[in-house]
């Protein structure tokens, strides 16, 4: 088991930390070169497709129209929330397979804001009350939906609603030392168990249909071409700082201590490190930073409902990870927008192959290519990469 | 007035029980004829006489009769059953013969006419008359009909008929029906009679009594009423637990493959949820192949589901598991892939919607207890092959060879190897048993509800909490997490609902791992840690 | 016992009393101290009735055929497994028995595993730093940065086991015996009062077994060892008192010669050797 998962290592560091300039964590990954490279073709991606979309007049064959730029923010999101997943996974070696939980309650929380923004332009014209609410005969608010009509409240809900869930159930699962595959299978009962509550229309969030018809966020209108584009921006953005706030955090002590746990859990006790707060910290970090992605992913598509919380939905995001390249974080990012490109395409001209194609997807990925897309990248680079003689070696 | 004639019917009626009669054409005919008269009265002392007479045919008579179809044709004099009375004409049949006589107009009919007071009559008598069948259930299924029906006119022949029935189910079905009725009347002692029945007439009845203006009698009801409302809370308990343990069995059935595959190779297989579809579909492509023999096609599907769904696992365990030996969180992740393509291979062959698989008829209807108490048959069948199968299960562990080779490498996989045992072989079998097993919970579920391709998807989660629950390794603890989680969610379904029930199971698994995260029943000691 | 009972018993150190990092008291002499330790699983008794007593800077060989108890009651001793009944004291203020892990090695308590345990994925200089006594809460561990001091005790230890040109390597790729040699450095790098020491010289060359025995002979004093080993030879080279667990519990105790005469430890443990 120990020796299964040591198939990561951290990007050669030799003791660059030790020779970093500042003690602040947060600037450390900039003296990385993997990290500069990231932030350097994310930005240069971002102002491409600005430039695509608005300098070039429609027609034009290079054009990236505003459908693109929602397309292509929703992969940012998707990014943002396998980041999240590959920081536990990879580092931390927790396969949690209930991540979209967190990314829905992100979402949920945003959807909440856009719900009250509609006012009394709804279809009954509550000035108050969202239509379903008034479809189901309710004539208050709840008391959870109190306080959803001011920005900041909300938005700090997106951090702290799934934060405190990731804080409850990790301390929980922790602290009695639930790893490895019952971890896994628990998180994904909890996602069941949310998505069951969500289609509840007694939860209050809208049941079946989950929450749709938004208007507008911030006072922008949400269908107009330049909200689009901030969108997109504002996704690539939030991915840039996740990016940066996981790599402070694996190329810290702490990250080394996290991989370590992952390695030999019961030696990194035995140095004095309580795994368990480890754990729970880097846990819920990662869950806010989905629950960041869900809620930039509610506006650009539109609706939030249960099927957020399916079990299918938070395993697909484990094989992005695993196709990018686990315990590498730039590989999740690949892995999201390659495999979402190739959904997006597949569904549209031969929909059932999808199923196929992703089930072959979950085989190919953890029977030939371990490392992922990543590990062939560095493989080609380094010829002698000391990660492959670990393997010889059990 | 009625009372003496009824007397007199029961009279004649327990001289013709023991007496077979021969019966001859004209008499019937003279006994309709006296319908036909013109007075109530005479029609009245006709209808006696033909239950006297003891025909065969008079139930049919007196039922058409009721309802107005039992008519004359005009010219010929002859008597008619008239089988549907739409529109102008109206096919018939000789009352006698019974043969067909094609179509007559409605005007070339003669309606024999009723009153109010005939009806009554009818009723009661149709009532009583099929308490004189030979075949018992049907007695007392008239017997049921009676419960609440009773009047003052049926009492003295009702009495008669129980006096003389052999059955006793029926005869204290009329003592209840008689109860009742003398409970409406106010006799105290009816209370007594009725203090251990369960029909909810009876109930009703007392409760009537407790609403009325006797407050003696009211207090006596009431108190037999929470007797029975007590028995009925026992027969409530009983039957919730029943549903608990059908649903546990299938719970059982669904995980106890995994657990083995779990517990001795340490392989989550998330394709054990469609292992079980191709169980299913198994079953219902044998009746396809098997049509017309449903009972034979459900007992041909035991062994080949086992082996359809075995050879898929043994498929699954050399194209994918053997090659991520030690890495159970990448075997999870693959066998998800699998899944998701059997999925949707049965989509593309088959259908995406949902199949049904016929119930063979000694699988259908239920077991009835008593009123308030009845077991469908089909879960009782899925219930007995759980345990059967969990029986055969510990046996082949217990008892052979391959038995003692996977507990051997459950136990210490590279002492067994050292000892000559092909660990892999054993992993290849041991996964094909657990994939045969899920078959055979498709066969079992297949009886319950619809086959179609998410039919997996739906129990793999229930199953893995079941073995998390349970124990890892420890088929015991299998038996009884399945059993206790179904029993537990049928106690909340009632006040939770059936969704809540299952969030709520869900939440308190997940606190239970929490507190004991090796389950119920853990392997303990120093090997078991680490 | 009654909160009355506890509160006139006048030897009691409440725990709140005790600041989490206090320093071992030694002062009434020993500083590892088990009485009556019982340990059963699933109805197998591993640890029967044990007592031990270590001194401070005291170097302790600890013998005994296999499933004697050995691993158990190091078990019990860190943490990881708690006794069915009996004491465990660390110096007279610490009960080890309501520490866990983490808790314990924070009092000052080091351990090598068996099977040497480094951290495959990381540097040799990494498994160094994470072993090194430090704040090992969370956020100070995100925001710590090595001093010159911190570097130059790495530096140090590297030399004492001889892997300064491996530095930088992934500590998966060294042999068995480097692997040993770096635990030991983990080690030394956490600065114990007592170390827990299971098995050191297995797999590793004539040579390297002279050099840890001169390592852990060099230690006692300063600090106390417990060495369990199963190399005789070893046992012999470093030890001064030796104690003889079997069927978990102690056997006998006394100088290798006093041991090794008593016929009671050669029915039961050297035949056995022979026999392997």
């Amino acid at each position: 088991m120990t020796s299964s998962t040591a198939i990561t290592a951290l990007p050669s560091r030799a003791s660059n930390s030790a020779m970093s300039p500042s003690g602040m964590w947060l600037t450390r990954p900039f003296t990385e070169r993997s990290t500069r490279l990231f932030l350097g073709v994310l930005t240069l991606a971002l102002a491409l497709v600005t430039v695509l979309h608005l300098a070039l007049p429609e027609g034009h064959a290079l054009h990236v129209s505003s459908y693109t730029v929602t397309l292509l923010g929703k992969y940012l999101c998707y990014a943002l929330l396998a980041v999240a997943v590959d920081l536990v996974w990879g580092y931390l070696g927790i396969l949690s397979l209930g991540h979209g939980a967190f990314f829905a309650l992100g979402g949920y929380a945003m959807g909440m804001y856009l719900m009250r923004q509609i006012g009394d332009r709804g279809v009954y014209g509550d000035p108050v009350l969202p239509d379903f609410m008034v479809f189901l005969n309710w004539d208050s608010l709840p008391w959870f939906w109190h306080g959803f009509d001011m920005a900041g409240f909300a938005f700090l809900m997106v951090l702290l609603a799934p934060g405190l869930l990731a804080l409850v159930f990790g301390f929980l699962a922790f602290r009695s030392r639930v790893t490895g595959v019952y971890l896994s299978i628990i998180t994904q009962a909890l996602t069941f168990a949310l998505m069951l509550a969500f289609f509840r229309n007694e939860m209050g969030f809208g049941g079946n249909n989950g929450l749709t018809d938004f208007r507008e966020l911030l006072g922008f209108d949400l269908r107009s071409d330049a909200t689009r584009l901030g969108l997109f921006l504002a996704s690539g953005v939030a991915l840039a700082l996740g990016y940066v706030v996981c790599r402070g955090i694996v190329a810290s002590k702490l990250g080394r201590v996290c991989v370590a746990s992952r390695d030999a859990e019961a030696r990194v006790r035995f140095l004095g490190y309580r795994v368990e707060r480890v754990q729970l910290f880097v846990f819920v970090v990662s869950a806010m930073l989905a629950g960041v992605a869900g809620s930039l992913y509610v506006p650009q598509v539109g609706i939030i409902n249960p099927s957020e919380f399916s079990p299918l939905f938070s395993i697909e995001v484990v094989v992005w990870v695993a196709l990018g390249g686990r315990g590498t974080l730039y590989g999740a990012v690949i892995g999201a927008v390659l495999v979402n490109y190739a959904k997006t395409v597949f569904t549209g001209v031969m929909p059932d192959a999808w199923l196929f194609a992703l089930g072959g997807l979950f085989v190919v990925v953890t029977v030939l290519l371990p490392k992922g897309i990543a590990g062939l990248m560095t493989r080609r680079s380094k010829p002698d990469n000391p990660t492959s003689l670990k393997e010889a070696t059990p | 007035m009625r009372i003496t004639r009824y007397l007199t019917l029961w009279l004649l009626l327990v001289a013709l029980v023991g007496t077979a009669q021969a019966q001859q054409d004209d008499p019937a005919r003279s006994l309709l004829e006296a319908l036909a008269s013109a007075s109530y009265a005479a029609k009245g002392e006709a209808i006696d006489a033909i239950v006297e007479s003891g025909d065969a045919r008079s139930r049919a008579w007196l039922e058409a009769l009721n309802d107005g179809k039992l008519q004359k044709n005009k010219k010929t004099g002859q008597f008619v059953v008239v089988l549907a009375n739409r529109g102008r004409n109206w096919p018939v049949e000789d009352a006698l013969s019974g043969e067909p006589l094609g179509e007559m107009s409605r005007r070339e009919l003669d309606r024999i006419g009723i009153n109010n007071a005939l009806r009554g009559q009818l009723r009661s008598t149709l009532a009583v008359l099929d308490l004189y069948v030979d075949n018992p259930d049907a007695r007392l299924q008239a017997a049921n009909d009676l419960l609440g029906q009773v009047d003052e006119a049926m009492m003295a022949p009702l009495n008669a008929v129980r006096d003389q029935e052999s059955n006793e189910a029926v005869r204290d079905r009329l003592t209840e029906a008689l109860a009742i009725y003398r409970l409406e009347q106010g006799d105290p002692q009816a209370i007594e009679t009725l203090r251990g029945s369960l029909h909810p007439e009876a109930r009703a009845a007392l409760n009537g009594v407790v609403a009325g203006a006797d407050a003696k009698l009211a207090a006596e009801a009431k108190a037999a009423l929470s007797g029975i409302e007590q028995t009925l809370k026992i027969n409530r308990g009983v039957e919730t637990l029943y549903f608990g343990l059908s649903l546990g069995s299938v719970l059982v059935l669904a995980a106890i493959g995994l657990a083995i595959t779990f517990g001795v190779m340490g392989v989550i297989n998330m394709a054990h949820g469609e292992l079980i579809m191709l169980g299913a579909y198994t079953s219902w492509g044998m009746q396809q192949l098997l049509p017309g023999q449903p009972g034979l096609a459900v007992i041909l599907s035991i062994p080949a589901g086992f082996l359809v769904a075995g050879l898929a696992g043994v498929a699954i365990e050399r194209c994918v598991i053997q090659f991520l030996k030690g890495r159970p969180l990448e075997t999870l992740l693959a066998t998800f892939g699998v899944s998701l393509i059997l999925q949707q291979l049965v989509r593309t062959l088959i259908s995406p919607l949902n199949r049904t698989v016929v119930t063979p008829e000694w699988m259908s209807g239920s077991l009835v207890i008593n009123d308030a108490l009845s077991l469908t048959l089909n879960r009782l069948y899925v219930l007995g092959f759980a345990l059967l199968v969990f029986a055969a299960l510990m046996l082949v562990m217990r008892r052979t060879r391959l038995g003692l080779e996977v507990r051997a490498v459950t136990q210490n996989r590279a002492m067994a190897r050292s000892m000559g045992i092909r660990a892999t072989r054993v992993d290849m079998l041991t996964f094909g048993l657990g994939a045969g097993v899920a078959g055979l919970a498709g066969v079992a579920l297949a009886q319950l509800t619809n086959v179609g391709p998410n039919l997996g998807q739906s129990y793999i989660i229930d199953s893995f909490m079941v073995v998390v629950f349970g124990g890892v390794g420890n088929l015991w603890g299998t038996l009884v997490a399945g059993m206790s989680l179904g029993v537990i969610n049928q106690v909340l379904e009632p006040w939770a609902g059936a969704v809540l029930a299952k969030i709520i199971v869900l939440v308190f698994i997940i606190l239970f791992i929490q507190k004991r995260p090796r389950g119920l029943f853990p392997q303990k000691g120093r090997a078991a840690e680490g | 016992m009654s909160l009355l009972d506890a509160l006139a018993d006048r030897d009691r150190v409440f725990d709140f009393l005790v600041p989490a990092a206090s320093p071992v008291d030694v002062r009434h002499g020993p500083i590892l101290y088990l009485e009556d330790v019982n340990v059963s699983f699933d109805g197998f008794k591993a640890i029967d009735n044990l007592n031990l007593t270590i001194n401070d800077g005291e170097l302790r060989c600890i013998i005994g055929p296999n499933g004697a108890g050995k691993t158990t009651m190091m078990d019990i001793i860190t943490g990881k497994t708690r006794p069915d009944s009996g004491e465990v004291w660390f110096g007279s203020r610490h009960n080890l028995l309501t520490k866990s892990e983490p808790e314990v090695a924070s009092l000052g308590i080091g351990r090598k595993f068996q099977k040497p345990t480094v951290f495959e994925a990381l540097s040799v200089f990494d498994n160094l730093e994470l072993a090194m006594a430090a704040d090992k809460r969370v956020l100070p561990t995100l925001a710590e940065k090595l001093s010159g001091e911190q570097r130059s005790r790495i530096d140090e230890v590297l030399e004492t086991i001889g892997l300064e040109t491996l530095r930088s390597r992934q500590a998966g790729i060294l042999s068995h015996g480097q692997k040993q040699w770096l635990e030991i450095g983990m080690l030394l790098m956490q600065r114990p009062r007592l170390l827990l020491v299971d098995e050191p010289v297995a797999g590793m060359t004539e040579q390297e077994m002279e050099r840890t025995a001169e390592l852990l002979t060099s230690l006692a004093g300063k600090q106390s060892v417990v060495v369990v080993e199963h190399d005789m030879g070893f046992v012999r080279s470093i030890a001064r008192q030796v104690t003889v667990l079997h069927q978990g519990s102690v056997l006998a105790e006394g100088t290798m010669d006093q041991v090794s005469n008593d016929s009671r430890v050669i029915e039961v443990y050297l035949g056995a050797e022979e026999e392997a």
